[in-house]
C-alpha cells in the first residue's frame, strides 16, 4: 500500500500544530508544584486534627469510636480518667493516647463522622510525605497542632448541627 | 428456669403457631422455643420475675368456644405471663411496636445518652433494644435527671446513678443469687437508686457478677474502667483458676494484654456467675514480676542461659537421681503438666518424692469427691464442715444456697468461725479452734443414739436429727489437713458419713488440687512409696534430698510452716524453680524456668466435681515463657531418645489411654462443657 505524503504525514502533522495553536489563547491551568499550590476543593480531606474547644480543653473524649468506624483500622485510643487536677476535656474521659497510622490511613472520613464531639476533623494539609515509616504514626501531640484557618472556622459536630 | 419441670403441658398460640409448653411456664421463656426474641431488661432466667421494666410487652387474647380469639384490652408483660390453656400471643402487632417504643422513649428521658464513654456502649442491652425497636429520635427536651457519676461502690464496682433505668436486676441478685442483700432501692420514682444500705461498700463476694447483669452502664467495673471498647476486644474462652470449682470464663483481651474476665455459661458449673476472686484476679497476667528469662545461678547472682544449657545443668543433678531428688507440683498446673511432671520423675529421675499437697500434714490418700455441683441442687441438705464455702469454694456455695432458695434443702453448717453459710443453714454449730475432732466425736455419738431410737437434749441434737432427716453429702475441704488431729477429725467423718449413708467429699482447693490427685502427683500413688511435702522439705532442711524441684508453686505461699520452707531453701543444694512469677522461693534458686501463667497456653484443669475442662491459649505468653509439660517433654527426650509430645490435646489422649479414671476424656468434649470423670479405682493399696 503505498503511502500519500500529503493526505497521511502532512495534512495530520498540520492539523495537530493547528490544535496547538488554537490552545495557546487558552488561560493555563498547569501549576508549578511546589513552588505554586492550587486552591483545595473546601471539602477536600486529607491530614487529620484534634480540635480543643474555646476554653482549651480538648474536645476529643477518647471513647474509640474513630476507631470503630476505620474500615482501614489505623487508629488507636487508649483513654484515661479526668481529674479535677488534670483535666484535658470535660466530663469523665479523655484520650491518653492516640495515635493514627497515616500509611494505614485511607482517607475515607469516618472518623470524622463517627465522631460525637466533633474532635478530630480532616483538613486539607495533604502533604504528608516523610522518610521513615515511623514518622508517620501521628501522636496525639502532632494531631492537637491548629491548623491554618481554625480559628476562623468554628466546627461544629453532627450532633450539635440537629438541634 | 431452664431446669426440667414435669408440669402437665397446655396448649398455647405465638403469632398463630400452635405448640406446647410446660403449664405455669413464663411466656417469654416460651418465646424462645419459636426463636423468637422479646427485648428484656429486667427479667433474668435466673431470678424471678418483677415486670419492672415493661419493656416485654406482648398482646394477649384467649380462644373462644367459638374459635375466635378475644384480645385483652391493653398489652400484658410476658415476663409475670404464665402460660395456661388457650393463651394466644401476639408479639408482632402494630400495637405492640408501638408500645414498645413508648417503654423505650419513657426510659430514655432520662439517660444521660453518654454512651461513648460508657464502657458498656457497644453491648449495651439498652442501646441494642433502642436500636431494634426503639423512637430514633427524642421528642424530649427538658432538663435531663442528674444524679451522681462515678460513685465507687466498692473498688471493683463503679455506680453511676444516672444511667440507672431501675431494672432491679443488680438488687434482685444481691436477695436471690448471692444472697448477701446488699443492694437495695432507695427513693422513689425518678430518684429511685440502688445502692447499699447506708452506702456502705458493696463487700459481696459475688459483686462482680452484678456489673454484668446490668443492662446498662449503671454498674461499671473499677478495674476496667476506660481500659477498652467492646469492639477493641478480643475474646477466648478459658477456665478460672482461683479455686477448684474451675468456673468457665472468657478472657477478653486487648492488644494482647488481660483487660477483663467474664463469666461463661455453664449449666453444670458455674451457671454464669463468677465469684470476685475470678472475676478481678487478673494480676497474674498484667504482673510486672512476671519471670520472662532462663536464669542460671552464677556465684552470687544470676545470669541469663538458654533452655539448652539450663537442660543440661538439670539433667546432671536429676538424672537417676533417685532418693536424693523430689518435686513440689503447683496448684495451677494442668493435667498435662501433672502428666508428665510425674512420668518425668518416675521414668527419668527415678523417684517418688513428688508431691503437691501443701497442706500442713500429707495423709494417706481420701476417696475422690462424689457429688456434682449440679447436683447439688436437688438435695435435701448437705453438711459442710469447717469450710468457709463462700471463700474456698464460691460456686458451690451459690448452689448449696440455690438448693435452700428453690427448693428449701437445710444446710447444715459446723465451723469455728462465723461463716456466711449461716445466713441460710438451717443448723449451725460453733466449735472451738483445735476442737474439731471432739466435735465430731460427740456429734457421731448422737447420731448412734438417735439412729437407735433414743433422744437427747445436747447441744448438737438438733443437728444430728437434721443430718438424719435430710442425708446430704458431707462437704469437708482439704484444708482439714492442716489440723492439729487430721487423721481423727478424717476417721470421724468417715464415720459419720457412714451411719448418715451419705458421701464424704474431701474437696482439693488448688485450680487442678483434684486432677493432680487423679493423675497421682503423690508420693504414695500407683503404689510408689516416697516422701510426702512436709517430709520432702525436711529432707531438703536436713540435706538428705539434694535437689528439689519446684514446679509453678512457692512453698512460702503455699505451706503453712515457713521456718521449715526455709531451712529447706536455704540448704537444699540444687533448686529448681518453675515459675510464672519472681517469687520469693525463686531468690533461693539454682535455675529458674519461666513458665506460662494460665490462660496462656493450651491444657485442662480437673474441677473439684472431677469435671475435666480443656481451655485454649487467650494470650500470648512472655517470650521465653513455655508451657510445663513442654519442659517436662524436652528434658525426657533429652535423657533418653523418645518420641517428644508436641501438644497439651496429644497429652490429654495419653492420659486417656494410660490413666484409668481419664478413660473416654476427649478433648473436644472437655473443650464444649466438660467431662465428668467415672469411677476411679483406688490409686493406693496402702490405704489405712
Amino acid at each position: 500500500m503505498a503511502i500519500d505524503v500529503i493526505r497521511d504525514v502532512a495534512k495530520p502533522i498540520l492539523a495537530g500544530f493547528g490544535i496547538t495553536g488554537r490552545r495557546l489563547k487558552h488561560p493555563k491551568v498547569t501549576v508549578q508544584y511546589p513552588e505554586q499550590t492550587r486552591e483545595q476543593y473546601p471539602r477536600t480531606r486529607w491530614r487529620h486534627f484534634l480540635t480543643r474547644y474555646e476554653s482549651g480543653l480538648e474536645r476529643c473524649i477518647g471513647c474509640s469510636l474513630c476507631a470503630g468506624a476505620c474500615p482501614a483500622r489505623c487508629i488507636y485510643v487508649e483513654a484515661a480518667e479526668n481529674t479535677d487536677q488534670e483535666r484535658y476535656s470535660p466530663g469523665e474521659r479523655y484520650a491518653k493516647r492516640y495515635e493514627i497510622n497515616m500509611i494505614r490511613c485511607i482517607f475515607c472520613g469516618y472518623c470524622q463522622e463517627a465522631c460525637p464531639t466533633g474532635a478530630i476533623v480532616l483538613r486539607k494539609n495533604f502533604e504528608l510525605a516523610d522518610y521513615k515509616r515511623e514518622s508517620f504514626v501521628y501522636t496525639k501531640e502532632m494531631l492537637l497542632e491548629e491548623y491554618p484557618g481554625q480559628a476562623d472556622e468554628p466546627y461544629v459536630s453532627i450532633y450539635q448541627r440537629q438541634s | 428456669m431452664a431446669r426440667k419441670t414435669d408440669a402437665p403441658p397446655v396448649n398455647i398460640t405465638i403469632n398463630g403457631i400452635d405448640l406446647q409448653v410446660p403449664k405455669g411456664e413464663l411466656i417469654v421463656e416460651s418465646v424462645k422455643r419459636l426463636g423468637l426474641e422479646i427485648p428484656i431488661f429486667c427479667y433474668h432466667p435466673r431470678m424471678k420475675p418483677v415486670g419492672m421494666c415493661r419493656m416485654c410487652l406482648v398482646e394477649v387474647g384467649m380462644k373462644q368456644p367459638d374459635g375466635s380469639v378475644r384480645k385483652m384490652p391493653k398489652p400484658q408483660a410476658a415476663c409475670t405471663l404464665p402460660a395456661s390453656e388457650g393463651l394466644v400471643i401476639f408479639t408482632d402487632t402494630e400495637q405492640i411496636h408501638k408500645d414498645r417504643k413508648g417503654v423505650l422513649e419513657f426510659l430514655l428521658i432520662n439517660h444521660p445518652l453518654d454512651c461513648p464513654i460508657c464502657d458498656r456502649g457497644g453491648e449495651c442491652p439498652l442501646q441494642n433494644n433502642t436500636l431494634f425497636y426503639g423512637p430514633s429520635t427524642s421528642r424530649f427536651v427538658e432538663m435531663k435527671r442528674h444524679a451522681v457519676k462515678a460513685y465507687p461502690l466498692s473498688k471493683h464496682v463503679t455506680l453511676d446513678l444516672e444511667r440507672c433505668i431501675q431494672c432491679g436486676r443488680c438488687v434482685r441478685f444481691t436477695e436471690e443469687i448471692s444472697g448477701d442483700a446488699q443492694l437495695a432501692f432507695r427513693h422513689r420514682g425518678a430518684e429511685m437508686q440502688p445502692v447499699t444500705f447506708e452506702l456502705e461498700e458493696f463487700t459481696s463476694k459475688f459483686s462482680g457478677n452484678t456489673i454484668e447483669i446490668c443492662p446498662v452502664g449503671a454498674l461499671t467495673s473499677s478495674h476496667y474502667r476506660f481500659r477498652a471498647r467492646p469492639w477493641d476486644l478480643e475474646t477466648a474462652p478459658g477456665i478460672c483458676t482461683m479455686c477448684s470449682n474451675g468456673c468457665n470464663v472468657w478472657f477478653d483481651r486487648r492488644k494482647g494484654k488481660l483487660v477483663r474476665i467474664n463469666g461463661r455459661t455453664n449449666e453444670a458449673v458455674n451457671e454464669e456467675w463468677t465469684c470476685d476472686k475470678g472475676k478481678f484476679g487478673t494480676d497474674w497476667m498484667n504482673n510486672p514480676r512476671r519471670a520472662s528469662d532462663v536464669k542460671v545461678r552464677r556465684g552470687d547472682g544470676f545470669s541469663r542461659a538458654d533452655w539448652a544449657e539450663a537442660y543440661a545443668e538439670i539433667l546432671e543433678r536429676f538424672r537417676e537421681g533417685g532418693h536424693e531428688v523430689a518435686g513440689l507440683a503447683g496448684p495451677m498446673l494442668s493435667n498435662e503438666d501433672l502428666y508428665l511432671l510425674r512420668r518425668m520423675f518416675d521414668e527419668t529421675f527415678g523417684s517418688s518424692n513428688l508431691d503437691h499437697r501443701m497442706t500442713s500434714v500429707q495423709g494417706p490418700a481420701v476417696e475422690p469427691p462424689s457429688f456434682t455441683i449440679e447436683g447439688l441442687e436437688d438435695e435435701k441438705g448437705a453438711f459442710v464442715f469447717g469450710a468457709s464455702l463462700s471463700d474456698e469454694s464460691p460456686i458451690v456455695y451459690l448452689r448449696l444456697r440455690k438448693a435452700w432458695y428453690r427448693q428449701g434443702a437445710r444446710i447444715c453448717v459446723a465451723t469455728s468461725r462465723p461463716d456466711d453459710a449461716d445466713a441460710f443453714a438451717a443448723v449451725s454449730v460453733r466449735y472451738p479452734q483445735g476442737g474439731e475432732a471432739e466435735f465430731l466425736r460427740s456429734l457421731v455419738a448422737e447420731l448412734r443414739v438417735q439412729l437407735e431410737g433414743g433422744r437427747s437434749f445436747g447441744e448438737l441434737a438438733d443437728l444430728a436429727s437434721t443430718l438424719l432427716e435430710t442425708r446430704g453429702p458431707i462437704l469437708a475441704t482439704e484444708s482439714l489437713w492442716n489440723l492439729d488431729q487430721a487423721g481423727e477429725v478424717l476417721a470421724q467423718l468417715r464415720l459419720a458419713a457412714e451411719l448418715l449413708g451419705v458421701s464424704l467429699n474431701v474437696m482439693a482447693l488448688g485450680a487442678n488440687g483434684q486432677g493432680a490427685e487423679e493423675l497421682g502427683v503423690r508420693p504414695d500413688a500407683f503404689d510408689r512409696t516416697g516422701l510426702g511435702t512436709r517430709q520432702i522439705l525436711e529432707a531438703c532442711a536436713d540435706g538428705r534430698i539434694r535437689a528439689l524441684w519446684l514446679a509453678g508453686v512457692d512453698p512460702f505461699e503455699a505451706f503453712p510452716d515457713r521456718s521449715l520452707v526455709q531451712r529447706a531453701l536455704e540448704n537444699v543444694e540444687y533448686l529448681v524453680v518453675q515459675t510464672a512469677l519472681e517469687t520469693e522461693a525463686a531468690a533461693y534458686a539454682s535455675v529458674v524456668l519461666p513458665i506460662t501463667a494460665p490462660g496462656e497456653s493450651d491444657g485442662s484443669f480437673t474441677n473439684v466435681e472431677r469435671r475435666v475442662q480443656a481451655f485454649e491459649k487467650a494470650v500470648d505468653p512472655p517470650a521465653e515463657a513455655k508451657p510445663a509439660w513442654r519442659v517436662f517433654s524436652e528434658l525426657m527426650v533429652r535423657a533418653e531418645p523418645r518420641t517428644p509430645h508436641f501438644s497439651a490435646r496429644e497429652i490429654l489422649a495419653e492420659i486417656a489411654r494410660e490413666v484409668p479414671a481419664f478413660q473416654g476424656v476427649e478433648w473436644s468434649a472437655a473443650r464444649d462443657g466438660g467431662v465428668l470423670l467415672g469411677a476411679r479405682r483406688p490409686l493406693s493399696r496402702a490405704r489405712s
